[in-house]
C-alpha cells in the first residue's frame, strides 16, 4: 500500500505504476474477460425492467434523503436507541477508529471479526485495532485473501479481483502451513474451515451496512457469502459501521436500490442474503441474552459534500462498483491505479473528498471522459462531470500545469488561437510527411509513436467556406458548427458534409465568430476559458437565422449540451440565448437520417464493407446509436466488430497524458475492426478520426478510415 | 398469512429458483415437507468437522423454529433413524450441522427470495452452519415483488427486536477470479420444499 500510495503522489510514478499494471498478463486477461462478460450479464439481468426510470427514482429518492439527512439521523438515533441500540457518530477517520477502539475496551474485547465493510477501508480501521493490540480477521474471502497479502482491494466488490488462484493458493498454503492445491472450490473450503474457529471464538463482529432505515432503526446489509450473517449473530458485541449517507427514509427506499444494486454490481437479480436487524437481538453469550448493538456513522467530509452544489450528488453514490465494471482505463490497470480506497470512477472521485487532494490529482487526470460509467450509475450520477469539477478546483488550489495554462489563455481568444493553428502549417513543415506529421520534436513526442499525427491543412475551412459558394436559400437552414479539429485538421469532412446537405436542399452557413467549443479547457478544468468561448460560440450563433446547428464532432456537441447552459448562467440574456442555440443542435448522422430523410436511393451502394466506432460522445453523450449504423447500410454495409462502443483511447489531452493506456485502447479496437473483415473503419467524431487514422497509418493501412461525411459522399449517386 | 394462492408468483418463484441453485420440490403438506427434510439428511454425505474438536457423532438436523406440534412429528420420522434431532444450543454445532429446517414466513418470486423472521439465535444459526437448508414454503406466501412484500416487512422491522432474513439460494462467491463456488461460510446447498395449501 505505501508504494502505491506514494506512487499517487507523483506524475512520474503514477505513469511507472500504470506501466506495469499493463505488463501484468494475467491482471489483464482477468479484467479483459470481466469487462465483456459484465456487461452481457448486465443486459441480461436488466432485460425485463425499466432500468432508466427505476435509476431516476434512486437519484431523486437519494437526494431527498440527503436534504433531510439531520433529520434522518435524528429519526434513527431515536428508534434505534428506544430498542436498545447505542448510535453514535463521528466527524472524522480518527474519531470512528478511536469509538470502535473504545468500545473494544468497554466490552473485554481480544478477538474480532469482520464483514466487509467499504467504510471500514476507508478510515483504515483495522490498522487502528491492530494498534491497540485487538486481533481482527476478515472473513469475506477476498477480504480475508487481501488481508493476508497485506494488500488493499482493487475492487468495491471483487476486492482480490487482481490475484490468480495460485496466488490465493500461495497465500493460503502460507497461511496454513500445508500444501493446498490451487483447485478454487478446494480453496473456498479451506477458508470454510479456517474463518469456522474465528467466528467461533470472536467476542466482537464488525460488519458495515447498506441502509440505514429511519423510522424504524434498522440496518440492512447484503452479502453472498454468509459471512455477515455470522458477523452480525456469533460474538456477544456487534458494530455496524455506515457513512451517514447510507441513511434512508424507510424500507421501500432500500428495497428500491436492492433492485439495482446487486444486478450492477455483479450481475445478480439479488444478493444471496439480505439481512434486516433491529434492536439488540438474541445473543445467547450474553447473560441478558442482548446483543451489544452499537451503529457508528461516519462523516469525514459527507457533510462538508452536502452543502457543495457541484459534487454533492457524489452522495447518492450505493458503492454497487459498476463505474469500475465499465470503465475502459480500469479495465488496463486494475483497481490499485484507479483509486486510493473507493475504486473507479467513484474512487476517484472519493480519493480527492475523503484522502487527501495530493493523493488525486494525479489519479483524476485518469478519466478519459468517455462516459461510460455515467451511463450506468446506478444513481445516476455524472461521475466524468464532478471529475472535471475537481480538475478544475485542483488547478485552483495548487495552479494549472503550465501547458493547461497556455492552452486555457490560446483558447479563450479565438483570433490568437485561430492565428496560431495558421502558423502551425509554416511551423510543422520541417516534420510534415503528406497528411501526416512525421515525427514530433521530442518535448512533444514521448509515448506518441504508436499513432501518426495529422498534418495541420494549408487552409482551414473557415477560408474555404465562401468559395464553397452555397446557395443562400433552401430548407432545412442548416448552420455548421466545425469545431477546431475539422475547421482546421479535417476540413474535407466538412465540405462532404456541406455537399450532403445541399443534395437534399438544405441551406448551410457558417457563422465566422465561432470558435473551439472548449472542451479541452472544460477537461482540463480551466474553468474561465471555458466560459469564454461558450459566450462566443452563443454570441457567434445568434444572428443565424438557422434550424439546426450541425456538428460533425460528437464531442462538441455532447460537450455543448451537457455544459453550455451552466458556462453561461451568469449572465442571464447569454443563457437565454445558449438555451436557443442548443435546442438545435444536432449530430450529422441524425440530421441526414431523420431530417433530410436520406435513403438507399441517394446512394449508389457497391456494398463497400464498413465497421462502425460508436464515438463515446456520440452513443453515450448524446445517445445516437441507430441513425449512423442506418445510414452505413443505406450507403455500403456495416460490419459488426467487437466492442464498438469502447472508447478508441483518444480522449484529446488525455491520449498525450497517458500514451501508454491510449495506445493500448487504440490496438484493442483496430485488433477487432481488422479481424471483422471490414475495408472501411466509420466514425462520426474528428478525434476518434484523428486516433483511428493515425493508427492505422502506423500498422500499414489495413483498414481505410472515414469520417460518416467522407463515406457518405464517396458513395452518393 | 394464509391467502389465496398466486398461480403466477408461484411459477416465477420456480422458474427463478432455478439459476439461484435453489432445490425445489413440491409437497402435499407440511408433514411432507418435514419427510423431505429427514430425506436430504439421511441421503446427504456427514458433515466434516470444521472446527478442531469432534464433530457429532451423528448426521444433525436442526429445526428450532418450529412448533411443538411439528417438532413431535418431526423427532417420531427421525426416530430409528441414524440422525440426530436438535432444537436448541445450536451454538455448540458450529463445528458442522448437516441439515437446518425452517419454515418460510413469506417469499418473493421475482428474485427467488424467502423471507424468514427469526430473531432467535437458534433460529439464525440453523439457517447459517448447516451445509443443506431445508426450507418449507406455502404458496400461499409467495407475492411477486419486494414491494408486495413490504406489509409484512413493515411489522416486522417495527418490532423491538427483529432480524429478518432474505435467503435467495447456498452462500456464494467469485472472489477467487470470479468463478463462482457455492458454500462458503453458510449452507452448500437450499432445498425449498413447495407446500401446497
Amino acid at each position: 500500500m505505501t508504494d502505491a500510495d506514494a506512487a499517487l503522489k507523483n506524475m512520474k510514478g503514477y505513469r511507472q505504476s500504470l506501466k506495469g499494471a499493463l505488463e501484468d498478463n494475467f491482471l489483464r486477461q482477468t479484467l479483459d474477460k470481466f469487462a465483456v462478460q459484465y456487461r452481457a450479464n448486465r443486459t441480461m439481468i436488466f432485460a425485463d425492467m425499466n432500468e432508466r426510470e427505476l435509476i431516476a427514482e434512486i437519484a431523486d429518492a437519494k437526494d431527498e434523503s440527503m436534504e433531510r439527512l439531520e433529520e434522518l439521523y435524528e429519526q434513527f438515533r431515536a428508534e434505534a436507541g428506544k430498542k436498545g441500540v447505542i448510535v453514535h457518530r463521528a466527524a472524522t477517520a480518527k474519531e470512528a477508529n478511536d469509538l470502535i477502539c473504545r468500545i473494544a475496551k468497554e466490552n473485554n474485547v481480544r478477538k474480532i471479526i469482520k464483514s466487509k465493510s467499504m467504510t471500514a477501508e476507508e478510515i483504515h480501521l483495522n490498522h487502528a485495532l491492530e494498534a491497540d493490540g485487538l486481533e481482527v480477521v476478515e472473513t469475506d474471502l477476498g477480504e480475508w485473501i487481501i488481508q493476508l497479502r497485506h494488500e488493499g482491494p482493487t475492487h468495491m466488490v471483487m476486492p482480490a479481483i487482481h490475484l490468480s488462484r495460485h496466488q490465493v493458493a500461495d497465500t493460503f498454503s502460507e497461511k496454513t502451513r500445508t500444501a493446498q492445491d490451487s483447485d478454487i472450490s478446494k480453496l473456498v473450503k479451506v477458508a470454510r474451515h479456517q474463518l469456522r474457529a474465528r467466528f467461533a471464538e470472536a467476542d466482537m463482529g464488525i460488519s458495515g451496512a447498506n441502509f440505514a432505515l429511519a423510522d424504524t432503526g434498522t440496518i440492512g446489509v447484503c452479502t453472498n457469502e454468509g459471512n455477515g450473517r455470522l458477523t452480525t449473530t456469533l460474538p456477544r458485541v456487534h458494530v455496524a459501521i455506515a457513512g451517514i449517507d447510507k441513511l434512508a427514509p424507510n424500507l421501500h427506499d432500500a428495497l428500491r436500490i436492492i433492485r439495482v444494486l446487486p444486478r450492477n454490481a455483479t450481475a445478480q437479480a439479488i444478493t444471496t442474503y439480505v439481512s434486516w436487524i433491529t434492536g439488540a437481538t438474541d445473543n445467547s453469550v450474553n447473560p441478558d441474552r442482548r446483543k451489544v448493538f452499537h451503529v457508528v456513522f461516519l462523516d469525514n467530509g459527507r457533510s462538508a459534500l452536502l452543502k457543495d452544489p457541484k459534487c454533492r450528488e457524489v452522495l447518492r453514490c450505493v458503492r454497487c462498483g459498476a463505474c469500475a465494471n465499465v470503465c475502459p482505463v480500469y479495465r488496463l490497470v486494475g483497481g490499485h491505479r484507479m483509486g486510493y480506497v473507493y475504486i473507479g470512477a467513484i474512487g476517484l472521485i472519493l480519493t480527492y473528498f475523503f484522502h487527501g487532494h495530493d493523493r488525486a490529482k494525479n489519479l483524476v487526470q485518469n478519466c478519459i471522459g468517455c462516459e461510460a460509467c455515467k451511463d450506468v450509475c446506478a444513481a445516476g450520477i455524472d461521475l466524468p462531470g464532478i471529475i472535471q469539477e475537481i480538475r478544475a478546483r485542483l488547478n485552483e488550489e495548487q495552479g494549472s500545469p503550465a501547458t493547461s495554462s497556455l492552452l486555457a489563455a490560446v483558447l479563450a481568444n479565438r483570433k490568437l488561437f485561430h492565428t496560431l493553428l495558421r502558423f502551425g502549417k509554416w511551423a510543422q513543415k520541417p516534420v510534415q510527411s503528406g497528411q501526416f506529421i512525421r515525427h514530433l520534436p521530442e518535448i512533444f513526442a514521448s509515448g506518441q509513436g504508436f499513432r501518426a499525427l495529422p498534418a495541420i491543412s494549408p487552409k482551414p475551412f473557415r477560408s474555404q467556406f465562401a468559395d464553397l459558394q452555397v446557395k443562400a436559400d433552401g430548407s432545412p437552414r442548416v448552420g455548421l458548427f466545425a469545431g477546431c479539429a475539422q475547421d482546421f485538421v479535417y476540413p474535407e469532412h466538412l465540405r462532404a458534409a456541406v455537399r450532403l446537405l445541399t443534395a437534399k436542399g438544405a441551406a448551410v452557413e457558417f457563422p465566422q465568430g465561432q470558435s473551439c467549443c472548449g472542451l479541452p479547457v472544460q477537461m482540463m478544468g480551466e474553468r474561465a476559458a471555458a466560459e469564454k468561448t461558450a459566450a462566443g460560440n452563443v454570441r457567434a450563433f445568434e444572428a443565424a437565422k438557422v434550424d439546426y446547428v450541425a456538428t460533425l464532432c460528437a464531442s462538441c456537441a455532447s460537450h455543448m449540451k451537457a455544459h453550455y447552459l451552466e458556462l453561461t448562467s451568469s449572465d442571464p440574456a447569454l443563457r437565454a440565448s445558449a438555451e436557443k442555440f442548443l435546442a438545435k443542435i444536432v449530430d450529422l448522422s441524425s440530421l441526414l437520417f431523420n431530417v433530410l430523410k436520406f435513403s438507399a436511393d441517394d446512394f449508389r451502394n457497391r456494398g463497400d464493407k464498413a465497421a462502425y466506432h460508436s464515438p463515446c460522445h456520440l452513443c453515450r453523450g448524446l445517445g445516437v446509436v441507430k441513425e449512423p449504423r442506418n445510414l452505413l447500410n443505406l450507403a455500403g454495409q456495416h460490419v459488426e466488430s467487437p466492442e464498438e462502443d469502447v472508447c478508441c483511447g483518444f480522449g484529446g489531452t488525455y491520449s498525450l497524458k497517458f500514451p501508454e493506456i491510449s495506445s493500448t485502447l487504440l490496438a484493442h479496437k483496430l485488433d477487432g475492426v481488422e479481424a471483422s473483415g471490414a475495408e472501411y473503419l466509420v466514425t462520426d467524431c474528428p478525434g476518434c478520426v484523428m486516433q483511428l487514422k493515425g493508427g492505422e497509418e502506423k500498422r500499414g493501412r489495413k483498414v481505410k478510415v472515414e469520417h460518416m461525411a467522407e463515406f457518405l459522399l464517396r458513395n452518393l449517386k | 398469512m394464509p391467502g389465496p394462492v398466486n398461480q403466477a408468483a408461484v411459477e416465477l418463484y420456480s422458474a427463478k429458483a432455478k439459476p439461484a441453485s435453489i432445490v425445489v420440490t413440491t409437497v402435499k403438506s407440511l408433514d411432507e415437507a418435514l419427510e423431505y427434510a429427514v430425506k436430504v439428511c439421511q441421503d446427504k454425505e456427514k458433515a466434516k468437522p470444521l472446527l478442531d474438536v469432534p464433530g457429532d457423532a451423528r448426521k444433525t438436523l436442526a429445526a428450532p423454529a418450529v412448533s411443538d406440534e411439528v417438532f413431535a412429528a418431526l423427532a417420531k420420522k427421525v426416530e430409528g433413524k441414524d440422525m440426530e434431532l436438535v432444537r436448541s444450543g445450536l451454538r455448540d454445532h458450529l463445528a458442522g450441522l448437516d441439515v437446518g429446517f425452517s419454515v418460510a414466513d413469506l417469499a418473493i418470486a421475482e428474485t427467488a427470495t424467502a423471507v424468514l423472521e427469526c430473531e432467535k439465535e437458534d433460529d439464525r444459526l440453523a439457517a447459517m452452519i448447516c451445509e443443506t437448508h431445508v426450507v418449507a414454503l406455502s404458496k400461499s406466501k409467495i407475492v411477486m415483488t419486494s414491494y408486495d412484500a413490504e406489509p409484512f416487512l413493515a411489522k416486522a422491522l417495527s418490532r423491538e427486536r427483529n432480524f429478518t432474513a432474505f435467503i435467495s439460494g447456498p452462500s456464494r462467491t467469485a472472489d477467487i477470479e470470479r468463478v463462482l463456488t457455492l458454500g462458503v461460510h453458510g449452507p452448500l446447498e437450499m432445498h425449498v420444499a413447495l407446500v401446497e395449501d
